[in-house]
């Protein structure tokens, strides 16, 4: 573990990405409802500023197995990459639970691919989405892609360099009732990003506070 | 519920509804677009409004209104996640009452969105936890303070909540949901999991388990404790538990039992010991007891071979020539018997260890070559016997009986190794020890060395380390005396020298006696064949003849009076001291028994000294222990005359010491 991040939120701030991040999750989980037709139970996430090599010793710490994870890259005035994160294992089921389950195993292999990408992008989406909205700002996204590896791989932590990076840590819980998916929502930035997202939820606070927060 | 309430009735009907269902305190109806806050009278009891208000509505705003300003803010937040389209509040506040007390509430609430997902409404319940939330903050305390974490698994899903302590507990980054098969990964390979992935019926719901913490890889025992209640909500099962750690118990535990077991084993140990001891201590018992039985009839067995002998001694002088030869060869045969009997009562001693060494110069191939017969009678017909001992061996000095003694000893030991038969070598030669090239426990000198050797079973090095301690004994119970070795010691350490033991199992034993070499001089011939011819006195020398046995006294006398001396006597110490006082005459030696009653020979001795400083002292004693022994040995200018004497061992010896008082 190093050092602590040079940039941290305080408990309003906290507070106020976390409200933000949950109405992402909710409009989220209201698209996956959607496409799965079954309840989607999404666990109201909590957040975490982290080293990079922190987020990779947490992810490792809780998953065991090779992780599968969505990447979409955002810029805008704060940028960065966000990652949506399943363990390995849980990927066909979640391809299956979108797919409604009539597909052929054959089937659901042929199109895991491409229904993670869409699966992420709907959840990515609504956070960065919601986020650039309710921070009044706006957030151009690259296509999702998907990248399979261990935590410090999805970190990068093996690139000294890149090493020293923040993250952004939301853990999620998608209690999907017998359908054992759970997963991450992480999202890197660089210092000078995290500073001005940080100034831009001290604006959000100001608006919604008011005087007497 | 996605529009706006048509008219007050309904929307009391509704709340009322909501109330009943839900048992809230209060709950409200924010239409957002209208910015109006309804509320139910509870509600309106919460916040100090009236009912009425509820019913008509009230501008949004109004909700933060009783909300404690610590959380105002926190609220506005969580408010704006709902206005911004957040579909679920789940908060807990403080709101002020306008009597000015604090209660803690819980809002649960949802926001309702129109086909564009837009939040139009924000409905929901508030109820009074103050009393959750005293209860909680006690838990939380005892909690931490006693080191327990909880959890909540719904059967069926993937994670589970727990408590930060949980997470303390097992090592884990603090989250208040964690993965099951995160929490199960810590556990040591092949124990059960801490939370089961299914409700595993019959499965003990209290357990312990070993887990390799994850932050410090400490090995640790937690013990899980638990229930198996029903979810209301989803009709399946929940896991709710604590787990502690035990690891500290589990130790003493561990600790306990070793020392449990260990303690057994000490305890077997401890008796062994005890019993050992006990045995050792019956056998010394038993040989003090024999040892004062032996010596006792030793010292009574003496006087009457003394008597005899000396008798026996007195007719033969006194037959002439022209006796009855065959009345000579009686005589002849009635002294070797009483002399057999003196050797077996010196035997009965040496056994006894009750009999003083006297060292003398010997000359060991002599010796050896005396024991030849003894040692062919007392070792077995299959036992080749081999006696060795060049010409050409220095003296030494050593009480010769003694060392008879040891290797008697030693020849039965060896004898006694080799049951189906084997030779026996007895041999020595002379030895110069030089510092550096000897074996470390001889001292640098001169000495003659006895082996004795055996072909017979040897000893383990454990044997051998042990053979010398009293008592100690290889031969069955009854059989050995466990002394012969230590006593062997003992004479070669009293003598200034060392015994070495040389020992293979199943090829052998050889044992070393280090005798240290004596200086040159001729070697000292045993008194009774020293005496050549009798040596009579004149009545100028008076002797003291002091002893109770009246027997013993009157042959004693009449000896020394055929001799030719001037005799006194008395029958105890006292008697004596006053013989001395009252009389002018001079006392030129004092022969005295040590064991009397009352007054010992060597107390006598040292008073009669002091009355006639010049008169030589002279012991007579068939049992010499403590009376004048110094550290085994008779004291230096001591002068002993063993039980039985003969005419002419008593002649002689004090023939002696009159002679060398006079020098």
């Amino acid at each position: 573990m190093s050092t602590e991040p040079a940039v941290t939120l305080d408990e309003l701030e906290t507070d106020a990405l976390t409200e933000i991040v949950n109405i992402g999750v909710s409009r989220a989980a209201s698209n996956l409802r959607k496409m799965v037709g079954d309840q989607v139970l999404l666990s109201v996430p909590s957040i975490e500023v982290v080293s990079q090599r922190r987020a990779a010793r947490l992810i490792n710490e809780r998953e065991i197995t090779q992780l599968i994870a969505v990447r979409q890259d955002f810029a805008g005035p704060f940028s960065g990459r966000a990652l949506l994160i399943f363990p390995e294992e849980n990927s066909l089921e979640l391809v299956r639970a979108v797919t409604g389950d009539e597909l052929s195993p054959q089937e659901v292999q042929d199109i895991e691919h491409e229904a993670l990408a869409e699966t992420g992008n709907v959840i990515l989406n609504s956070c960065l989405a919601t986020m650039a909205n309710m921070l009044q700002r706006s957030l151009t996204m690259t296509i999702p892609e998907v990248l399979r590896g261990d935590g410090a791989a999805l970190f990068e932590t093996r690139d000294e360099t890149a090493a020293d990076g923040l993250v952004l840590f939301l853990y999620i819980d998608f209690a999907v009732r017998k359908r054992d998916i759970r997963g991450y929502i992480a999202m890197l930035m660089d210092l000078p990003s995290l500073q001005a997202l940080k100034a831009l939820l001290g604006e959000f606070i100001e608006r919604v506070v008011g005087d007497d927060g | 519920m996605a529009e706006a309430p048509a008219s007050d009735e309904s929307v009391a009907e509704r709340l009322r509804a909501v109330l009943v269902t839900s048992g809230a305190s209060g709950s409200w109806d924010w239409d957002i677009a209208a910015d109006t806050l309804y509320f139910d009278e509870h509600f309106a009891d919460l916040y100090g409004l009236t009912p009425e208000a509820g019913v008509a509505g009230v501008p949004g705003a109004t909700f933060f209104s009783a909300i404690d300003p610590e959380d105002r803010a926190r609220m506005k937040i969580a408010v704006a996640g709902i206005l911004g389209g957040a579909e679920l509040f789940s908060k807990e506040f403080r709101i002020q009452r306008p009597d000015g007390s604090v209660l803690w509430m819980h809002g649960r609430g949802q926001g309702h969105l129109d086909d564009r997902d837009r939040s139009v409404r924000f409905t929901g319940l508030l109820v009074d936890v103050t009393e959750r939330k005293r209860t909680e903050e006690r838990l939380r305390i005892a909690q931490s303070a006693g080191g327990v974490g909880t959890f909540e698994h719904v059967d069926g899903f993937a994670t589970a909540s727990v408590s930060t302590e949980f997470c303390r507990l097992l090592g884990l980054h603090p989250a208040r949901v964690l993965p099951v098969r995160t929490i199960n990964s810590v556990l040591l390979v092949g124990d059960k999991p801490i939370i089961p992935d299914t409700e595993q019926t019959g499965e003990p719901l209290d357990g312990e388990f070993r887990i390799i913490r994850n932050d410090d890889g400490a090995e640790r025992w937690i013990a899980r404790r638990g229930e198996i209640v029903r979810d209301s909500e989803t009709s399946g099962y929940r896991f709710i538990g604590v787990i502690y750690d035990v690891t500290a118990a589990k130790q003493a535990e561990e600790r306990l039992r070793e020392l449990n077991e260990t303690l057994e084993a000490r305890v077997q140990e401890e008796i062994a010991e005890r019993r050992q001891a006990e045995e050792t201590l019956r056998q010394a018992q038993k040989m003090e007891a024999v040892g004062h039985l032996t010596g006792g009839i030793a010292h009574d067995f003496n006087n009457l071979l003394t008597i005899i002998i000396g008798n026996i001694d007195t007719v033969t002088r006194r037959l002439d020539s022209s006796s009855d030869p065959r009345a000579k060869r009686s005589l002849d045969n009635a002294l070797k018997g009483a002399e057999r009997a003196a050797a077996l009562t010196q035997r009965l001693l040496a056994f006894s260890r009750r009999q003083a060494l006297d060292p003398k110069r010997t000359d060991i191939a002599r010796l050896l070559a005396g024991m030849s017969d003894l040692l062919t009678r007392s070792i077995t017909e299959t036992i080749a016997i081999r006696i060795h001992a060049p010409g050409d061996l220095w003296n030494v000095e050593v009480d010769p009986h003694q060392l008879e003694n040891a290797i008697l000893n030693l020849a039965v030991n060896a004898r006694d190794a080799m049951a189906d038969g084997g030779n026996l070598t007895v041999e020595a030669h002379n030895l110069v020890a030089e510092a550096g090239n000897t074996a470390a426990f001889v001292e640098a000198g001169h000495y003659v060395v006895v082996s004795v050797t055996d072909t017979g079973t040897g000893m383990t090095p454990e044997t051998v380390a042990k053979v010398f301690d009293p008592f100690f004994t290889t031969k069955e119970v009854g059989k050995g005396t466990g002394l012969g070795l230590s006593m062997v010691y003992g004479f070669a350490k009293q003598s200034g020298g060392y015994v070495h033991i040389d020992s293979v199992p199943g090829a052998g034993t050889t044992v070393d006696l280090y005798l240290p070499r004596a200086a040159d001089g001729e070697a000292e011939a045993a008194a009774e064949e020293s005496v050549q011819a009798i040596e009579l006195g004149n009545r100028d020398e008076t002797i003291l003849v002091v002893e109770d046995d009246d027997d013993v006294r009157t042959y004693t006398v009449e000896i020394l009076r055929e001799l030719g001396y001037r005799v006194i006597e008395a029958h105890d110490g006292q008697t004596a001291l006053g013989l001395l006082t009252r009389t002018e005459q001079p006392v030129h030696l004092l022969l005295t028994d040590v064991v009397m009653p009352v007054m010992s020979g060597s107390e006598l001795a040292d008073r009669a000294r002091a009355i006639r400083p010049d008169m030589e002292v002279l012991f007579t004693s068939g049992y010499t222990r403590d009376a004048i022994m110094r550290d085994g040995r008779i004291a230096p200018g001591l002068d002993l005359l063993p039980k039985p004497f003969t005419f002419a061992s008593l002649a002689a010896k004090v023939r002696e010491m009159l002679n060398r008082s006079v020098a």
